[in-house]
């Protein structure tokens, strides 16, 4: 097919007028059937590079993407387009997938999206036996490589896919953020001669701001203060998932329209967000990084970051979202020298230590476990349990195997030892990387430049679109007023505790505060910990507070507390001047029926759950059928005490039992 | 230099599509690998880059068989899709032109049955050593399970391998003896081989250890089907030199199994049964088959008169040293140290001693490999793969 030709099929299928020459450069060696890797900028229209030759050729594409988002936003634009594409991924029904496959058997699917991780799964496996496949490509691929920003090990399987692959099958890598480290790590990975094209990676209609401030509260005015002044719309990036909480209130507070989003939301929460956020229904998203890669927005206008990325790589890549539409866009970067202790303790903690790795391997000889298992067998928190997986199946020394329908751990006969040494050169990788982004913060040069020249794309353009280079620098004022309301909004806001769950009467309740975060988690430490006698009375205000704006309107018939494991009567004495002041009844009745351990011995929720499981009994039962009843606690962590004291207080006959504790902590496990 | 070859992975899709070509039969397929793997010496990938006139006419075949060959091209990037997810859960795939493919299955099936490709996972150079099969009904008696612990015993003991199909009744007594007397045994399943998740987990242990090894000839993703069971059979035996029948009634797979390898001239052996019991043992025996005692040991050929006028068994002559036996067993087609023998052996002798052992032996050869002295069969070469069947 001559370029011409291929153009005059695009101007029918995707309504476009013509390739850039390096999309045909691509294309045509697509159609030949080589394999390519495609280094492009954000909005450069790699996605056309696979797209067309797509449904020029006979069978079915498979698009391996690590973002459900991004295939949903893709496949309505083809379907628009009238071509036959479909996803297929974990937020459909099981049926729906199923569906899928059968079209995609019977032929009548061009382009089909599906993330890495379906892989494991037997029943695409099986599907794949009959669909006829035209080609492959690997979007997001620098997810391969563990030098890059977002390594995922479901990834490394997908390269092996490609090693199996016939001769003569094209593939298309294609990445929009690869340092020439990445590069080459993922073309090497990849092999069979694979050839790669890289354009350049300068955004000059981005305008860059660095914002110096020494404390939370100047970031928090200021974006108080100056967000509904940008023009559009954008997204504010986070550190942690509790940051965007405290964002969200505070805008809310503020009456500026936001939305908080994290990868925790459910996944009708997630995609409502989305949504709104291609129709401009706030003026910011405030996220995590796990939202936004690959959406297709033209016209995001700001990308402000409270919390220093990583290392040049995810801040490029997390920026390169905006403008895609090649208008203004503002992208913002605050930094207090603070800041770097986040990044820096998610280097130094993301591996576990060596003894936990041996604790793993030791157990998954002995026998062949599941993930749970070998978190109850370990006493590991579910992070640090994957962390350790992605490790030794990186490293040959266990495989996850399907038994029945469950993954299973099984150790590689005669694999190599453990190898640490891989991970100290990660270590020192990454930490070298955290610096140069804050070579970035400090630099007085192009910002433009700085990036590009990080990510191997040697320009001589020169930028003018950057605090250094002509646009005026960002300072923080703090005024009174603003001080005040900052002060006003913090007494206001309560965390919100999420332990609903079907079978139980148990509600949502409400923290005073979040441990670690003011000087609440310091004041029930000394009580706990250091004989500081009962908890202060300014817990007990605040907690009353929280009562008052999250039940204030209920009726409440009776309060009863957990009782403790170890800490004697603080929490016991706590609840019963809580009861004073509300003036409703305490009851001292709900007892544990066996000997239970602390909670925070044990690394993650199935320990807890198990720790607690019918732990709890009531004296006097009858007391509490029909009542409407106040829980009171002094930590909330996995939640899995409340949930079960709630379960236990249920089935009791309590009507409705609603929580309320002093702190809820900040890294409870998830489970 | 190494003039054979391990699989590369990269041809994993294509041994896959050519070993199930539906229709085709073991030997039409296995004359083809021959046709191109050892006249032609090209790779399987390269073949099925071949066009239809090449096909049709230097490979000889019609219409319908290049139609074949050309739907398995279309399904090669599936297979592909199969083969990451069967190599990263540790399966693997031997085809027939590796010098992994079991030598004694090639021997005793041939081109006409010898399947394609072997799907194992587990320990595969069990399939060097010497084998032994237990067959048996899967409603044995006591005493046939009995008999089958005593063989597995004596088995293990000589350092010899089970075979064993994952059938209940005597299957599951071999493979359970075999555990227990902590023997190596080789598994074939009646499936393919990515369907039957229980026996990894029941055996686990044998895996990791090195002490099992799992194999099957279906396709991965095949399920059971009482037709996979019976072909799962010859499989078996083909897999054994030696082959014990605890007890056989007088239909189905353990029957038409023996019947057929009598017919096939393989010497096998089968419990002789008291006379009270109520199976075919002895109609086998009638047939051709070795009887045993209990424990194993061969009963004369005239114990039973009236069988014996009928039916001479015609014996090997035995070695007179059983080490001589174990040294020519050890070689594969390929020259060894002395340091390599002892290990294949399994002798606590210093390499000197065998050293001066071997070099009495008339059927060894030494050969000098620059600085080592290697040993080898006489008369034979280290292209053990110029012919594929012996």
């Amino acid at each position: 097919m001559t370029r011409q030709e291929a153009e005059t099929i695009l101007q029918l299928t995707f309504k476009l007028p013509k390739f850039y020459d390096e999309q045909w450069l691509t294309i045509e060696k697509l159609l030949k059937g080589e394999k390519v890797l495609l280094i492009e900028k954000t909005g450069f229209g790699k996605s056309l590079c696979f797209q067309f030759p797509a449904t020029v050729f006979k069978g079915t594409t498979v698009i391996f993407s690590p973002l459900i988002a991004l295939m949903r936003d893709q496949v309505k634009k083809l379907t628009a387009l009238g071509i036959s594409a479909k996803c297929i991924n974990s937020e459909q029904t099981p049926d729906a997938n199923t569906q899928i496959m059968n079209e995609a058997k019977q032929g009548k699917i061009k382009i089909l999206y599906i993330a890495p991780e379906r892989q494991e799964n037997s029943e695409w496996i099986e599907a794949t036996q009959q669909m006829n496949l035209s080609m492959v490509v690997v979007d997001e691929a620098h997810c391969i490589s563990v030098w890059g920003h977002d390594f995922r090990p479901a990834f490394k399987r997908i390269i092996n896919l490609v090693k199996l692959l016939p001769k003569g099958l094209p593939v298309l890598a294609t990445t929009a953020t690869a340092t020439k480290r990445v590069e080459l790590d993922v073309a090497q990975q990849i092999g069979n001669s694979i050839m790669t094209i890289r354009g350049n990676l300068m955004r000059d209609n981005f305008k860059l701001f660095v914002v110096k401030v020494s404390t939370e509260d100047e970031k928090l005015i200021w974006l108080g203060k100056n967000l509904n002044s940008f023009p559009g719309s954008g997204i504010l990036y986070t550190g942690t998932r509790i940051a965007t909480d405290i964002y969200s209130n505070w805008f809310e507070h503020l009456k500026i329209s936001s939305a908080a989003y994290n990868a925790g939301l459910d996944a009708d929460s997630r995609i409502a967000i989305e949504n709104g956020l291609m129709s401009n229904k706030w003026k910011c998203v405030i996220s995590t990084n796990a939202l936004g890669m690959g959406i297709d927005k033209p016209d995001i206008r700001f990308i402000i970051h409270t919390q220093i990325p990583q290392s040049p790589i995810h801040y490029y890549q997390e920026i390169g979202r905006a403008g895609r539409d090649g208008l203004p866009s503002y992208i913002i970067l605050f930094y207090n020298p603070e800041d770097r202790k986040l990044p820096e303790a998610f280097i130094e903690s993301g591996r576990p230590s060596i003894k936990k790795y041996e604790k793993v391997i030791s157990v998954v000889k002995s026998e062949l476990h599941g993930e749970r298992e070998l978190m109850k067998r370990t006493n590991l928190k579910q992070n640090q349990i994957r962390a350790i997986k992605a490790d030794l199946i990186e490293q040959r020394i266990i495989r996850e195997v399907i038994i029945g329908k469950s993954k299973k751990y099984e150790f590689v006969s005669n694999s190599q030892p453990l190898n640490t040494k891989t991970f100290e050169e990660l270590r020192n990788a990454k930490l070298a990387d955290l610096e140069n982004m804050i070579a970035y913060v400090d630099t007085d040069k192009s910002r433009m430049k700085f990036l590009c020249d990080y990510l191997g794309d040697n320009s001589n353009h020169t930028f003018v679109n950057c605090d250094n280079t002509g646009e005026k620098k960002i300072t923080v004022s703090v005024t009174s007023e603003w001080k005040e309301k900052l002060q006003h909004f913090r007494e206001e806001y309560f965390p919100e505790l999420e332990v609903e769950s079907k079978g139980s009467n148990l509600v949502n309740g409400v923290a005073a505060s979040y441990y670690g975060v003011s000087n609440v988690g310091d004041a029930i430490y000394r009580s706990k910990h250091e004989y500081g006698g009962d908890f202060p009375d300014f817990l007990l205000k605040l907690v009353i507070k929280a009562f008052r704006k999250k039940f204030g309107q209920e009726k409440f018939d009776m309060l009863v507390y957990v009782p403790p494991t170890s800490s004697g009567d603080l929490v016991k004495n706590f609840a019963v001047k809580v009861s004073q002041v509300l003036n409703f009844p305490v009851s001292h009745n709900l007892t544990k029926s066996r000997v239970t351990k602390e909670q925070k011995v044990f690394e993650n929720g199935y320990l807890k759950t198990e720790n607690v499981s019918g732990a709890f009994t009531l004296i006097n039962p009858n007391d509490i059928k029909g009542k409407s009843i106040l829980l009171i606690d002094d930590i909330f962590d996995s939640g899995a005490t409340l949930k079960e004291a709630g379960r236990s207080l249920t089935n009791f006959g309590a009507k409705k039992i609603s929580p309320v504790v002093i702190a809820r902590t900040i890294g409870g496990d998830i489970l | 230099m190494e003039t054979f070859y391990n699989m590369r992975k990269e041809e994993a899709a294509y041994w896959i599509a050519l070993a199930h070509l539906p229709g085709w039969s073991h030997l039409k397929i296995n004359n083809l690998i021959v046709k191109f793997y050892h006249e032609n010496k090209i790779s399987i990938d390269e073949f099925f880059e071949l066009n239809d006139n090449d096909l049709q006419h230097r490979y000889q075949l019609d219409e319908k068989q290049v139609l074949d060959l050309k739907q398995a091209k279309t399904e090669l990037a599936g297979n592909a899709f199969l083969a990451e997810s069967f190599f990263s859960q540790g399966f693997e795939i031997i085809p027939i032109t590796s010098p992994e493919y079991s030598k004694t299955l090639k021997i005793n099936l041939k081109t006409a049955n010898a399947p394609a490709v072997l799907y194992v996972k587990g320990n595969k150079k069990i399939l060097e050593e010497e084998s032994v099969a237990i067959v048996g009904s899967r409603e044995a008696s006591e005493t046939a399970l009995k008999f089958t612990d005593n063989i597995t015993k004596l088995v293990c003991n000589q350092s010899k391998v089970v075979v064993s199909g994952f059938a209940k009744g005597v299957d599951r007594q071999a493979l359970d003896s075999a555990v227990k007397f902590k023997g190596k045994s080789v598994i074939v399943l009646p499936q393919g081989i990515m369907t039957y998740s229980s026996v990894f987990k029941n055996y686990y242990r044998q895996i990791i250890d090195g002490d099992a090894l799992v194999l099957s000839t279906f396709f991965p993703q095949a399920p059971w089907k009482a037709e996979l069971a019976m072909a799962r059979n010859p499989v078996i035996y083909g897999l054994a030199d030696e082959i014990y029948v605890a007890e056989s009634a007088e239909k189905g797979g353990t029957w038409s199994g023996v019947v057929d390898g009598i017919r096939k001239g393989r010497k096998i052996f089968v419990r002789k049964p008291e006379p009270n019991e109520k199976n075919a043992n002895n109609i086998l025996i009638q047939k051709g088959a070795v009887p045993v005692d209990f424990n194993g040991f061969e009963l004369p050929s005239n114990y039973d008169i009236t069988f014996a006028d009928q039916y001479s068994v015609v014996k090997e002559p035995a070695d007179k040293d059983p080490l001589e036996t174990k040294v020519r067993a050890a070689f594969s087609g390929r020259s060894l140290s002395a340091k390599e023998l002892l290990t294949k052996l399994n002798l606590t002798w210093t390499a000197q001693k065998l050293d001066g052992y071997l070099k009495k032996l008339d059927f060894i050869e030494v050969v000098k490999e620059k600085e080592t002295i290697l040993y080898r069969l006489k008369g034979t070469t280290d292209m053990t793969q110029t012919k594929l069947f012996v």
